[in-house]
């Protein structure tokens, strides 16, 4: 059973690429990537089409010919497409890659250590490369309001036992995501992790656009968010730090087939000083700019490129 | 045994073979993320009916329960009512208010109402209510529109009132027609359901999203297989109760 969704994805995808016929890529011109065809997906949510959009502009300025498959409808979709072969190149987090597409039940609190065991597993078992990832760590936080916070007097989650069992800590709600309610990885694992026990009751699954929405007018006290999402940023709220390193690394970093990065080696090292610029602080501001501000992720992604001297016009 | 009463039996059947099937499927798995989802943090197998997975099913079907009462604690009087307005334009509004209820995505309707009103348990109920109602409501109306004018001018010559008539002739003639719609209420119910998980009210909803969001197909087939066994049983339950609770006269396909 585990094989069928990927095909069902696969299906959409091969009609969406046959309806995409036609100028399939585009760029090409002279460069360290001449002749380089590199048929670029990306998932559909705000920071990969603004991820994404980075490399198409950035790879094609330096010569490869690019075709542009970002906003590939759910990780499925662009996971299996780079699986068979239908795109070549994406964005893709650490801790996605190690939990969700290898399998395993535990992250690896090392950043250095996780992104060498991904690459190393998905090489070996996948002929799929990785190269050196991006600093920024998109992964779950509990945020809060941050003038709530200071009421409260909270900036780490080692600080949430204490508030839980003081007078204060009677009405407090911790809004998550349906799934994060029961995985080892997530609530369950972070009770253990910090000691807490958070009542039922306390606990409200809801959908990710509502959290925020939510955490943003107070309702719920605590929302489950991704550290770079512009919202955060956006709704003013504080992503409590997490002190004892329970949640798993989500760096991005560029996954490409074996065959591409054996083809074209220098790929590794033109694309580095743009991932080495990727921080969540900038991501966040990135992924604000389009969540907040509704400028569209390629202007986004060219004026970054533009504004850090790495396309000229 | 007759013919008809063979055919009752196939529902259940195949719905025993496919919960079955789907149990010993996802048995097997021992992946940590599947065994957490469906039986809970911390346990040891997958068996798909302990843990997470019953108190899914206990919440769905309170969700469904409670909708369904609240559909027909208003789907029929306002079908009555319908039928008793001379005035036009009330049918009309009230039509295309309800139509447009069920033309309108739940799930939209769901977060909307969030949105504005926050965290309340009613919002669930309210979406899947507003949005499964049509059915009965239309229903009730046309079956009443369609019993015979000569029988209800009968009753009136009898010197019936007009409530006696419509309890004692009009509503029982119509109850067939209203049954189907309350059968196909109820499987809209039990479908839509699933979406109340976004919303804080749980139910296989949950089971499925979690399968989508991890990844893990068994954890969404059981959730799906689920849903999709319940709405099967229940628009067989209402089969039945839809063939027992008609009149005896009006009964089809069943000799004397």
């Amino acid at each position: 059973m585990r094989r069928v969704l990927p095909l069902v994805a696969a299906a959409a995808f091969g009609a969406s690429a046959l309806a995409g016929c036609g100028a399939q890529y585009s760029g090409g011109g002279d460069g360290p990537l001449k002749g380089a065809k590199i048929a670029f997906g990306s998932k559909d949510f705000t920071e990969q089409k603004v991820l994404g959009q980075i490399a198409v502009q950035y790879l094609r300025s330096q010569g490869a010919d690019v075709w542009d498959q970002t906003g590939l409808v759910s990780s499925q979709a662009v996971r299996s497409s780079i699986e068979r072969g239908d795109i070549n190149a994406n964005w893709e987090y650490t801790g996605t890659a190690w939990i969700t597409y290898l399998g395993h039940a535990d992250p690896i609190a090392d950043t250095e250590k996780q992104f060498r065991a991904v690459k190393e597993e998905d090489a070996r078992k996948n002929d799929l490369a990785w190269i050196d990832p991006a600093p920024l760590n998109n992964t779950y936080a509990f945020a809060i309001k941050r003038a709530k916070a200071e009421e409260l007097g909270i900036t780490k989650l080692g600080d949430l036992k204490a508030l839980i069992a003081s007078p204060k800590g009677k009405g407090l709600t911790f809004c998550v995501e349906s799934e994060f309610a029961n995985r080892p990885d997530g609530l369950p694992g972070l009770q253990k992790k910090y000691g807490l026990r958070i009542p039922k009751d306390r606990i409200k699954r809801l959908d990710t656009g509502l959290i925020y929405s939510q955490t943003g007018n107070g309702t719920c006290t605590f929302g489950e968010v991704f550290t770079t999402d512009g919202r955060v940023e956006g709704l003013d709220l504080l992503p409590l730090q997490d002190d004892r390193k329970f949640f798993p690394i989500y760096q991005a970093a560029l996954n490409l087939r074996g065959d591409l990065l054996k083809e074209y080696p220098q790929i590794e090292r033109v694309m580095k000083p743009v991932a080495d610029k990727l921080t969540t602080r900038e991501m966040q501001r990135l992924n604000a700019r389009v969540d907040i501000e509704g400028v569209l992720p390629d202007k986004v992604a060219r004026e970054w490129l533009r504004d850090e001297g790495f396309v000229k016009d | 045994m007759t013919r008809r009463n063979l055919s009752l039996l196939v529902t259940p059947l195949v719905v025993v073979v496919a919960l079955v099937g789907t149990y010993v499927l996802v048995g097997k798995q021992t992946d940590p993320l599947t065994v957490s989802a469906l039986a809970g943090d911390g346990a040891d197998s997958a068996h798909a009916f302990d843990g997470n997975v019953r108190s899914a099913i206990v919440e769905h079907l309170k969700i469904v329960a409670i909708s369904a009462l609240a559909v027909l604690a208003i789907g029929v009087p306002l079908g009555v009512l319908l039928t008793r307005t001379r005035i036009r334009i009330v049918s009309i509004v009230v039509n295309a208010l309800f139509s447009a209820g069920q033309a309108a995505p739940v799930i939209g309707v769901l977060v909307l109402l969030t949105v504005v009103f926050g965290l309340k348990s009613w919002v669930p109920y309210v979406g899947l209510v507003l949005y499964s109602v049509l059915p009965v409501m239309r229903n009730t109306y046309e079956g009443l529109r369609n019993v015979d004018p000569a029988l209800v001018d009968a009753a009136r010559g009898q010197g019936f009132s007009r409530a006696q008539v419509l309890g004692r002739v009009e509503l029982p003639l119509a109850v067939p027609i209203i049954l189907a719609g309350v059968r196909t209420s109820l499987v809209l119910l039990v479908g839509t359901a699933t979406l109340a998980t976004f919303v804080n009210a749980g139910g296989l909803g949950d089971i499925i999203n979690d399968g989508i969001k991890n990844q893990r197909d068994s954890v969404l087939l059981t959730g799906a297989v689920l849903a999709a066994a319940l709405a099967v049983t229940i628009d067989w339950l209402a089969g039945i109760a839809e063939r027992s609770l008609s009149p005896r006269g009006l009964r089809t396909g069943e000799t004397a």
